[in-house]
């Protein structure tokens, strides 16, 4: 960890002494793009049909505000025509992911959303992901591994074999990992989207070092993460994107020279970014701290605090230890909790979590007290009749 | 050799998918009126209609049965679980290690232990449990519950489960079946059997 924290130094302070490197230009965009020969037409009709089935999942998050809110970042990153060809979608999971596919499908995740600090952070990742798009790099991959659908075929075959539904979903996911290794780009395409994705955001009005900056974010989660584990080393290739997406200091490092020195004085769009995420954050840290990863949610939540500890993120951190369970957890818990409900004294959620992780701790009086706030706040909550039952429960010792 | 490599694959896979598709001896029927114990436990029901129960087991101490296929219509049977133990077997205890039960585990805790298990588990990240009440499960002050949740084929389900906690072990049944159609369909059957559960 201190050996990252050192190079996280290196790369944001020296940045611009890295070999220099010419900076990165755009090539000339070509408009409205339609598929040309066998392989290309036919990964666009296959690709149409994966967009029809994703707009109608359930685990797509449906708010239009949100959606146009991204779509407005992805425009200033890499100018209103290019973005012209990008449909978004929000998926609703507590991975850091996203990706396009050749149509312009863009699927955005909500772990990425989750931890972006600020609107430069998710126009890097948007706009590295773009470049994969507009130098139709799967295009590429894709001729390259057409062997990869030979095992989708027995895939098929198998999943029909197997006599169980859990035998069935482990087939499924070898379909998603045969994906995973289409849509894993060579090292040299990696370069092209990282070079393009940093001259977009040289180009744009956003603060271009924030390319390199989540890059070191994202891989000190990890370090943090396998470490909470107890593995001595990163577990890199465990992690969607990282996997396809290998991180090495040295790219964050390019990254980091080719940005524009001028442009670090720009606006990384931190307050507008917050405004709008704003409504989902809590959704989005629930679901998180419900992955069971401690090491880095614990990182997610402090990250976010860098800017100003708020109700939700105290609560979120005492969900997240009062779910860990150990005594001690308990214990940080209950303050962690009485932070949230400092800053907001109508946070129903937090009194319950609070008392629940009172009475673990012994602490029957104030246990009680936290669970008739919770009822007076939110009578009608699902487990409101439970809560009822605890709290009998506590009378009954007490007599 | 390209040909003898392709041989030898196609001979691999179909030695795989041998190993999957013999349901025959796999599974077991259980039928109407007989008393059928629970995961090799204390716990018994008497099933009022013939149920089949799959040999692949979530863990040492659960079971699962069904009527018209796991994907349709799935009753998991969880009995005696331990303090320090997970619901689920762990596929990998560092990397993707499972919330356990604890010796301070209360019954309002239980819809958590289980949502973090089938999230952990399955990958999903949409679930929600939509109600809870206390009830009564082998004759012990329990936790009723009904959750919905989205697994990776995209079909939104409905789930019930009912727990209870004796001593410092869990015992709880769930029943999980799609929202269209199929949970109303054999949700009563599911009652039925909970309501024929008893503890030695």
């Amino acid at each position: 960890m201190k050996k990252l924290v050192a190079s996280i130094c290196l790369i944001t302070s020296c940045g611009t002494s890295i070999k220099a490197e010419p900076l990165p230009t755009l090539p000339p965009y070509a408009g409205v793009y339609q598929p040309k020969g066998v392989d290309e037409i036919g990964l666009w009709q296959e690709d149409d049909e994966d967009e029809r089935a994703l707009r109608d999942s359930s685990v797509i998050i449906r708010d239009e505000k949100l959606t146009a809110y991204l779509k407005e970042v992805l425009c200033r990153t890499v100018g209103p025509e290019r973005c012209e060809s990008v449909r978004i979608y929000v998926l609703k999971e507590s991975v850091f992911n996203a990706s396009m596919s050749p149509n312009g499908t863009m699927r955005i995740f909500t772990g990425l959303l989750l931890r972006c600090r600020n609107e430069a952070e998710l126009a890097a990742v948007l706009g590295h992901e773009f470049g994969h798009f507009e130098q139709r790099h799967t295009l590429k991959e894709f001729k390259k591994k057409r062997s990869a659908t030979d095992a989708l075929s027995w895939a098929a075959v198998l999943a029909a074999a197997a006599s169980t539904y859990q035998g069935n979903s482990s087939y499924s996911d070898l379909r998603y990992s045969v994906y995973g290794e289409l849509y894993r780009y060579n090292r040299d395409q990696e370069r092209e989207a990282d070079r393009l994705g940093v001259a977009y955001l040289n180009r744009s009005d956003l603060r271009p070092q924030a390319a390199s900056e989540i890059w070191v974010n994202q891989m000190a989660e990890i370090t943090v993460s396998s470490q909470a584990k107890g593995f001595k080393k990163p577990q890199f290739n465990k992690v969607a994107y990282t996997a396809s997406h290998p991180p090495h200091l040295e790219r964050a490092a390019t990254m980091a020279a080719l940005a524009l020195p001028e442009g670090n004085s720009r606006d990384d769009g931190h307050i507008r970014y917050q405004n709008a995420i704003r409504p989902w954050l809590a959704q989005f840290l629930d679901d998180q701290i419900k992955v069971g990863d401690f090491g880095a949610s614990e990182y997610i939540i402090t990250s976010l605090a860098q800017s100003g500890w708020t109700s939700d993120l105290w609560h979120a951190r005492g969900e997240l230890f009062r779910l860990r369970g150990n005594p001690r957890d308990h214990v940080n818990a209950v303050d962690f909790y009485r932070a949230a409900i400092a800053l907001d004294p109508l946070k129903a959620e937090s009194y319950r979590g609070q008392g629940l992780s009172l009475m673990k701790t012994g602490q029957r009086a104030e246990a009680a007290t936290a669970f008739n706030r919770f009822l007076e706040l939110k009578p009608d909550s699902q487990d409101a009749s439970m809560v009822k039952m605890l709290l009998q429960s506590l009378a009954e010792v007490k007599s | 050799m390209k040909h003898r490599t392709r041989i030898a694959s196609v001979l691999f896979i179909m030695g795989i998918a041998g190993t999957f598709s013999n349901p025959a001896s796999a599974n077991a029927l259980k039928e109407a009126g007989k008393v059928a114990l629970v995961a090799k436990t204390g716990m018994s029901v008497t099933p009022p209609r013939a149920w089949n129960s799959l040999a692949l087991r979530p863990s040492k101490n659960a079971e699962i049965w069904t009527l018209d296929g796991e994907q349709l219509n799935k009753v998991t049977f969880f009995a005696g679980i331990a303090s320090g133990v997970p619901l689920y077997k762990e596929r990998n205890k560092k990397r993707e290690s499972l919330p356990k039960m604890r010796a301070d585990t209360l019954l309002v805790d239980i819809p958590e232990l289980l949502e973090g298990t089938i999230r952990g588990y399955n990958n999903v990240a949409i679930f929600e449990v939509t109600n809870s009440m206390p009830a009564k499960f082998l004759g012990k002050d329990a936790i009723q519950f009904n959750y919905t949740y989205t697994d990776n084929d995209q079909l939104p389900r409905l789930g019930e489960a009912v727990a209870t906690i004796v001593g410092g072990k869990l015992y709880m049944v769930t029943f999980e079946a799609p929202r269209l159609h199929y949970f109303k369909r054999t949700v009563e059957d599911y009652r039925r059997l909970v309501a024929s559960a008893s503890l030695k």
